[in-house]
């Protein structure tokens, strides 16, 4: 196997200009793009909305809240570090309370206040687990704001008291524990790898056994996906080792809201390269995480998909363990789904396939996915378009010439065609990419090719790319007219067609080549 | 916003800057450019004119001009629509908007930097107050709680515990948003609901002249024209006509006062505007009283001139009058003197026993040296024939500065053939409304009324833009309340399409409101057209700066007309 890919790599990469090896044919999912399309959107509503009154308006506002405030916050801190035990909790729950109503919390004005480090002492006081539990509700929720105010909790040395309420005999208490390091671990991987440091994994995973309540186990589900988040660097091996099996109980249970994080936290893990996903692998929860892809809840769904992609983004042996599950039984109905987001993800799934070796491409082909591809290409939205270009044209490198011609019976050239006036340059250099491929595969039939290319537009438009600003593209454009598309009078008639030598180079007849210029004035 | 200082705010500001000038096609837009032109010229301030024609073009001239311009002023053009939105222009182009659009889109209303508003705000706007339309996006969190709706989105990082409170506050919080938005969509339904005008933009700038104390006899004689043209072309009460009349007379008054001391000053050069009662007949002193009074609105419909009946009746008008034939054929100025110099008066006592109680109007004429009469009226005629003419290919740019010339009294014979263009258009009109009503062309569609001017009428290339197919709409409304018997049809609105562009198949379409004397001039087509066209995906053009002004593929028009006549009923 491994010496198979071997060769299909030399292979490859022995195409003049195709482009791309196969590190760059398989990708991960592109989230910049969407990023600064959103940016820019969240900029042009801010400029339309300066419109007048509103800040000032706004302004007032907090003010009257601030002042309101004060007034009970210096109480709260006076309070809270009574010695009546009645007064002393009721200040903490004020406390409490005022970050736990919905609008704007106070979180700053609490910090400033100097509040933290008297509700850190409050996780102390064993002797009374009300004030245990409503101290932990309260860091619980500054910890949920900005990083700069999750920071603050952490330094004022919470988290090995909130690690020690793991082993707390009440219940709630352990819980709004398990939801503070949550946060905590939320902020980033630093606070995450710290807080593992501590040694937060072995007391979280206890907590998984059955007669853990349901909100509880939410909470613990939630925290494990934290832990799994972010690669940059991604999560110490260790607990990701300690952690799998753990996923592979939690992804039989029949919660949703359970199964969708356990389903996350496999995406996230399987996004962090590919010694990750051969631990995801090898921990045996593949064939129970393809059937999710259809599940009857688009949110299970949306998450299998996105995890399945991901291992598919590794090597061709990684690919042929999914493969081996039977996934492309699912991708008729993901494909066909209502939800564009699923269709755009599942294409890029399958493009990732035909990057893969001629096995894997023929798989795509017996299940018959070709022609829904197509249809994406031809009909789907933007992005699914851009997927589905990906998809073809991977298909055109590491597919057999049998494979390439299949898809050129299935009608792919016009819509193929169709995305090069995009904008898009990516695209553009996409699919000239792909029709230079299936030009070359086709050898002998390319004049066919060339008419195809013709008669839908094609032509026009890689006429038009020779003006393109990207040198790339312009130069892509140019070869392929030129190789193809310059002279083809001489073409159309097989008779004409200079005899090629074995070394593959072109005789040239002067005398029968003046003769047609005559005949055609 | 809107400019409550227009000296400080508008003119102050823009007085050592260069200026794109965005002028709008119509006679109001033209003289209100005429005088922003002059002060500009008097205080040495830099612009640059732009005609604009459509949103379309409105679009394009903003793109060429925004890398050299910072201030655009734009008149009777851009208020009824979210400007930035359309425009996406930086941070730093500010817009001044003179405009009689109603209603200002509220966005240009209270967007404070870079939407400056020349409207009057004692003109009856109605504008939602702020609370009632904008809200802060803060309550927009509140709905990323219902994550639960999005689907398929990833987990977040760090989750606040709510209270129970919280919860149900949130509930509470987003029931209210909810009511909060329905009344908003009520709020700006009633108030963009119907499209209307509001004082003429030329009246704005002269007051502006007349703040600055640089009001000339010029700038005064067009902010008339202005205001004459929103009566021409139908865009007000009667009442706001008569009010503003008033105040353009005091205006007149205090100039022809200061002039009083040098008696007898009328020489060749000079001008006189003077306030008229006079006659409702159109171009009367440059054509004959015959073919006026055939060609002339109130009296063709009165006279229901396209009957043979209303030929008779009109022999016996002007019998009763005791004109002899000849002398009211031949041309008004070779009239006799005798019969000019009371005919006012003879006119006026004949028309009130034929019941046209109104044959007289509250107007101003002007007199350029000895030799030249005009009236406000006439002037606006002529400009709209030429700023619309199709006799000759001409670009729309040229027709716009040939219609701005014939605004000056140094270009009398553009004026002149600008009258003569006029004459030909109102005899197309009449000549057109009487064939449509004799022919029953007029359609009872159950809300409105429905005219279809075929490809191969005379005169149709005419009728293929804006305001003359305006004018003829009007015309024959008022033509065919006059005609019908039928009660309920009286009270209905018109709709009225012509062809366009045979080569692309396309057609104009303009709604008119109601025709009463006590007509608000509100007009409700403009929603209607895009409620309709939205339905059907018909394929229309929405760019008249009048939203009741629309483009539509021929093919679409009946589907178009159905979904119409479902909205309406």
């Amino acid at each position: 196997m491994a010496e198979n890919a071997g060769l299909e790599n030399h292979r490859i990469k022995s195409f003049k200009n195709k482009g791309r090896d196969v590190e760059t044919m398989r990708r991960h999912r592109n989230e910049v793009t969407v990023e600064l399309r959103k940016n820019k959107r969240d900029e042009h509503l801010l400029k339309k909305r300066n419109v007048p009154q509103e800040e000032s308006l706004e302004d007032s506002d907090v003010d009257s809240d601030f002042k309101g405030q004060n007034v009970t916050l210096d109480a709260i801190l006076q309070n809270a570090t009574s010695d009546n035990v009645v007064i002393q909790l009721s200040a903490v729950q004020a406390a409490r309370k005022l970050l736990s109503s919905d609008r704007n919390p106070p979180i700053d004005d609490l910090i400033k206040s100097g509040i933290l480090p008297i509700l850190v002492k409050c996780l102390e006081r064993d002797d009374n687990p009300s004030l245990q539990f409503e101290a932990a509700w309260a860091l619980t929720n500054i910890a949920s704001g900005t990083s700069a105010q999750t920071q603050a909790v952490v330094k004022s040395n919470a988290v090995p008291l909130f690690l020690r309420l793991l082993h707390s005999p009440h219940q709630n208490v352990c819980e709004q524990a398990v939801w503070a390091l949550g946060n905590i671990i939320g902020d980033g991987p630093q606070c995450r790898d710290y807080v593992i440091s501590l040694g937060v994994v072995k007391p979280l995973l206890s907590f998984i056994n059955p007669s853990i309540p349901i909100t509880f186990l939410r909470n613990v589900t939630w925290v494990i996906v934290n832990l799994c988040r972010n690669k940059d660097p991604p999560p110490p091996m260790e607990t990701v080792q300690e952690i799998l099996p753990a996923l592979c109980v939690l992804i039989y249970h029949t919660d949703i809201n359970i199964l969708v994080d356990t389903v996350w936290a496999l995406s996230y893990l399987t996004d962090g390269g590919n010694e990750q996903i051969q631990m995801v692998i090898d921990s045996g929860v593949v064939p129970f995480l393809v059937p999710l892809l259809s599940h009857q809840e688009v949110k299970v769904q949306t998450a299998a998909l996105r995890a399945v992609g991901n291992i598919v983004t590794g090597t061709d042996e990684q690919t042929q363990v999914v493969l081996n599950c039977d996934v492309l039984s699912h991708f008729p109905n993901l494909l066909t789904h209502p939800k564009e987001k699923i269709n755009k993800e599942a294409v890029w799934f399958l493009s990732n396939i035909t990057a893969g070796n001629q096995q894997q491409v023929q798989a795509v082909i017996d299940a018959g996915l070709i022609p829904m591809i197509i249809h994406q290409l031809a009909k789907g939205d933007f992005g699914t378009q851009k997927e589905a270009a990906w998809a073809i044209s991977n298909l055109t490198i590491s597919g057999r010439k049998d494979q390439v011609e299949f898809l050129v019976e299935q009608n792919v050239i016009p819509p193929f065609c169709n995305l090069l006036s995009v904008k898009d340059s990516q695209v553009v250099q996409v699919v000239l990419d792909g029709l230079k491929n299936i030009l070359i595969m086709a050898v002998d039939e390319a004049s066919t090719i060339a008419e195809i290319i013709e008669e839908c537009g094609g032509l026009e438009k890689i006429e038009n790319l020779q003006q393109h600003e990207n040198e790339d593209i312009y130069k892509l454009a140019f070869e392929i007219i030129d190789q193809y598309f310059s002279g083809d009078d001489i073409d159309e008639d097989p008779s004409l067609i200079p005899e090629t030598t074995q070394g593959g180079t072109f005789n040239f007849d002067p005398a029968s080549n003046m003769q047609t210029k005559e005949f055609n004035f | 916003m809107f400019i409550t200082d227009i000296r400080k705010d508008f003119y102050e500001v823009i007085a050592n800057q260069r200026v794109a000038l965005l002028v709008a096609a119509d006679i109001d837009a033209l003289c209100a450019c005429k005088i922003l032109q002059a002060l500009f010229h008097c205080d040495q301030i830099q612009y640059t004119l732009v005609p604009v024609t459509g949103w379309q073009d409105l679009g394009t001239a903003f793109l060429e001009h925004k890398e050299q311009f910072r201030y655009f002023v734009l008149i009777n053009c851009g208020a009824n629509v979210d400007l930035l939105e359309m425009l996406q222009p930086d941070d730093d182009s500010i817009f001044f908007i003179c405009d009689t659009h109603r209603p200002v889109d509220v966005v240009n209303v209270y967007n404070d930097t870079q939407i400056k508003l020349l409207i009057k705000q004692d003109d009856d706007l109605g504008v939602p107050s702020y609370d009632d339309i904008f809200r802060d996006e803060e309550d927009e969190d509140g709905d990323d709680s219902g994550n639960e709706s999005d689907e398929g989105s990833e987990p977040s990082g760090k989750r606040r515990r709510y209270d129970e409170g919280a919860v149900e506050r949130r509930i509470e919080r987003q029931r209210a948003r909810r009511e909060w938005e329905a009344r908003r969509r009520e709020i700006l339904f009633d108030y963009e609901q119907y499209e209307y005008h509001g004082t003429s933009a030329a009246i704005m700038f002269f007051e502006l002249a007349w703040v600055l104390t640089k009001d000339t006899k010029d700038m005064l004689w067009w902010a008339i024209i202005g205001l004459t043209d929103q009566w021409v072309h139908d865009k007000i009460t009667h009442m706001k006509y008569v009010t503003d009349i008033a105040t353009m007379q005091r205006h007149v008054s205090r100039h022809n006062h200061r002039n009083e001391d040098e008696e007898n000053s009328l020489s060749i050069d000079c001008m006189r505007i003077s306030f008229e009662y006079d006659l409702r007949l159109t171009l009367y002193q440059h054509w004959s009283l015959y073919e006026s009074i055939c060609n002339s609105c109130y009296t063709s419909c009165s006279f229901k001139l396209w009957t043979l009946n209303g030929q008779k009746k009109l022999q016996e008008f002007l019998a009763d009058m005791g004109l002899p034939l000849k002398q009211v054929r031949q041309k008004f100025n070779s009239m006799d003197m005798s019969i000019k110099e009371n005919l006012r008066e003879v006119l006026e006592e004949s028309s009130n026993k034929y019941g046209m109680k109104d044959i007289r109007i509250q107007t101003f004429g002007v007199h350029f040296g000895f030799k030249n009469r005009f009236l406000a009226g006439d002037m606006v005629h002529a400009a709209a024939a030429l700023l619309e003419n199709t006799e000759k290919e001409e670009s729309d740019t040229d027709n716009f500065i040939k219609a701005l010339e014939s605004l000056s009294r140094s270009n009398l014979d553009r004026l002149h053939s600008g009258i003569d263009l006029a004459k030909k258009k109102l005899m197309a009109v009449q000549q057109t409304v009487a064939s449509c009503i004799c022919t029953n062309l007029i359609l009872s569609q159950g809300p409105f009324l429905y005219c279809y001017l075929m490809e191969g009428t005379p005169d149709v290339r005419l009728f293929s833009k804006p305001m003359a197919l305006t004018l003829l709409s009007k015309y024959l409304l008022k033509a065919f309340v006059h005609s019908t018997r039928n009660k309920r049809c009286k009270l209905l609105p018109l709709i009225m399409a012509a062809p366009k562009d045979v080569e692309k198949g396309t057609v104009i379409v303009v709604g008119i409101p109601p025709e009463s004397e006590t007509s608000d001039k509100k007009n409700f087509f403009g929603r209607a057209f895009e409620k309709a066209a939205e339905s059907t995906t018909s394929r229309t053009l929405h760019d008249n700066f009048d939203t009741s002004i629309i483009e539509l593929k021929s093919e679409d028009r009946s589907k178009f007309l159905d979904a119409l006549i479902t909205l309406l009923s």
